[in-house]
């Protein structure tokens, strides 16, 4: 148990910090200081850069924060609260046809699909959570693979609902002339705001009793439920809050692409979102972060290397972040960062 | 009263039973040592006790049934269980630990956690380490002292001694001793070191192949030359 894989860098780091009374308190301030020196930075990056990139880049920014937002979800639920799902595209996908059906019948304002989509998704998430509270390991990823499977034939089916295989052409939200923003720009603002404000709740939720209680479930079920943790109520929540997060992510996505079809949700994008909260860093805050880049960068860079095989390229590449840094890309960072501060602090 | 009374207690995994009719009681704030073998039932018991394994028969706290009831139920009416291999939440601080022993309840987390230093001095130091680093004595103590984060009313210890040195086990037992006596704590503990389990028990029972086969006081059974030799392999 001791070589769990969601330890996370920064675990280890306080591990090691000096056994004195005096000095854990004090090099724990310094971690957090930092951490907030790094999210300030980053902020600040994130709020200059759609003025200095081509529309395209933003587009592919906004991209990412759409698939953090997803892989922020399904971290909840995977890397916090031990479960497991091959199915997470289907709450994305739950998610954009939650906003675009409203959007096509009832040319609803943009920012009023967003509770609806999470809302429907929280509530499927709540529906798919009850086979959870009785199945574990291969039997749940079978359960949640199954779901991505039959949603795309279903939204096939319901032709004149989802509009079948031609799907759905939607406007886009457009910027309020007050900004003087462009589209793209605006867009980007939109998936940043919505991103924060979810990162934010999430990182409440760890902190909290809840928190705790997921951490416990996924590092002992036996020992969480004889201290009071009632398994069946947390493992559901922990599929809804995660739906949840999954199902904005959905509706940022139909604002920004403007489109929605069955096809652009397959079993692949499932898969593809587990892979990448793994090679981000199960359990790390940042974890999302780095799998977001890392789906949305890498396929498109490796097409630039090598047109026939970017999925190979995907392929070897998850593979060697699991070789180098089994705690993702968020734990290699925070190793890197340590031994940096190291070097420093011995300069 | 929390007295512990268990009746004709039958239990097991799916087709194999392993306790066939197990009667005894706990006085309120006394220690009951349960001893024998590997393989006698002894970690069942505790499960059947605390809800994690299903169980026939009646288990009676202060006159409440507790048969029939899952585990989250029983920590909340004051069940706390030390499982077999403490149970650690290993890449959790050892504070989180600790707050998550008081799960159950809201207020009076941080004076809990004060008194827990009180039993367990060498943890305090260790708060913001992560409780898979701890050396298995810290984190026996670790475990004792997150389900007395519960304020219990009645606490499971299952083997207690599993693992650790001599030293470090006699100062545990010392420690449960004086939990026992300042919190008036009933208390079941399993124990193949039977030699200093009847040191901190008033009553003793000892259990093969899932019946109660003798029960006397610690003192009795300690005397009784017959049960040293047949049950606990060696003369005290």
């Amino acid at each position: 148990m001791n070589e769990s894989p969601v330890s996370t860098g920064e675990s280890t780091a306080t591990v090691s910090s000096g056994s004195a009374a005096g000095a854990v308190p004090r090099a724990r301030a310094g971690v957090a200081r930092w951490r907030w020196a790094v999210a300030g930075l980053l902020l600040l990056a994130a709020v200059y850069a759609p003025f200095q990139l081509v529309p395209f880049h933003v587009f592919q920014l906004t991209m990412v924060l759409v698939y953090a937002l997803a892989l922020l979800g399904l971290n909840l639920l995977v890397g916090h609260a031990g479960q497991i799902s091959l199915g997470h595209g289907a709450f994305f996908a739950v998610g954009a046809y939650a906003t675009a059906i409203p959007l096509a019948r009832w040319d609803v304002p943009h920012l009023v699909t967003l509770p609806i989509a999470a809302g429907v998704a929280f509530l499927l998430g709540l529906a798919l959570g009850l086979p959870a509270m009785r199945l574990r390991g291969l039997y749940l990823a079978l359960v949640t693979l199954a779901i991505a499977i039959f949603l795309v034939p279903l939204l096939k089916r319901f032709e004149e609902v989802t509009g079948g295989s031609m799907g759905l052409t939607l406007p886009k939200p457009a910027p309020p002339a007050w900004t003087g923003l462009a589209e793209d720009q605006w867009l980007y603002f939109l998936a940043l705001a919505v991103a924060l404000v979810a990162f934010g709740l999430a990182a409440g939720l760890l902190r909290s009793r809840v928190g705790r209680a997921l951490h416990a479930i996924r590092d002992n079920e036996a020992a969480a439920e004889v201290m009071g943790v009632r398994l069946s109520y947390y493992k559901t929540l922990a599929f809804a809050w995660s739906a949840l997060f999954a199902g904005a992510a959905g509706c940022v996505y139909t604002w920004v692409i403007g489109f929605v079809s069955p096809d652009s949700f397959v079993v692949t994008l499932s898969i593809t979102l587990l892979a990448g909260i793994v090679v981000g860093g199960l359990g790390s805050q940042a974890g999302p972060l780095f799998g977001a880049l890392f789906v949305m960068f890498v396929p498109s860079i490796s097409q630039d290397v090598n047109k026939a095989a970017p999925g190979v390229i995907f392929g070897l590449l998850i593979i060697a972040v699991m070789y180098v840094a089994p705690t993702g890309l968020a734990g290699l960072a925070g190793r890197a960062a340590d031994s940096l501060k190291k070097t420093l602090r011995k300069g | 009263m929390n007295e512990l009374v268990v009746s004709e207690l039958h239990a097991g995994y799916g087709g194999a039973q392993v306790l066939h009719g197990v009667s005894f009681t706990v006085g309120e704030g006394e220690i009951g040592a349960i001893l024998g073998p590997n393989g006698a039932g002894k970690t069942t018991l505790l499960r059947a006790l605390s809800g994690m394994v299903k169980g026939r028969g009646s288990v009676r706290l202060d006159g409440v049934e507790l048969l029939g009831s899952s585990p989250d139920t029983l920590a909340r009416r004051g069940v706390a269980h030390v499982p077999e291999g403490r149970g650690t939440f290993m890449p959790l601080t050892v504070e989180e630990n600790l707050r998550l022993g008081a799960y159950v309840r809201r207020s009076g987390v941080d004076a809990d956690l004060d008194r827990i230093y009180g039993y367990f001095p060498a943890l305090k130091p260790r708060l913001k380490q992560a409780a898979g680093s701890l050396s298995g004595g810290e984190q026996q103590m670790l475990a004792l002292g997150r389900a007395l984060m519960l304020r219990p009313r009645l606490l499971l210890l299952d083997e207690p001694s599993l693992g650790l040195a001599p030293l470090v086990t006699r100062e545990l037992f010392r420690i449960v001793r004086a939990i026992n006596e300042q919190e008036r704590t009933t208390v079941v503990v399993v124990e193949q070191n039977a030699h200093l389990a009847l040191g901190i028990a008033q009553q003793a029972h000892v259990l093969e192949t899932g019946r109660i086969v003798l029960s006397g006081t610690a003192a009795r059974i300690r005397a009784d030359e017959q049960v040293a030799q047949s049950y606990l392999g060696y003369r005290v």
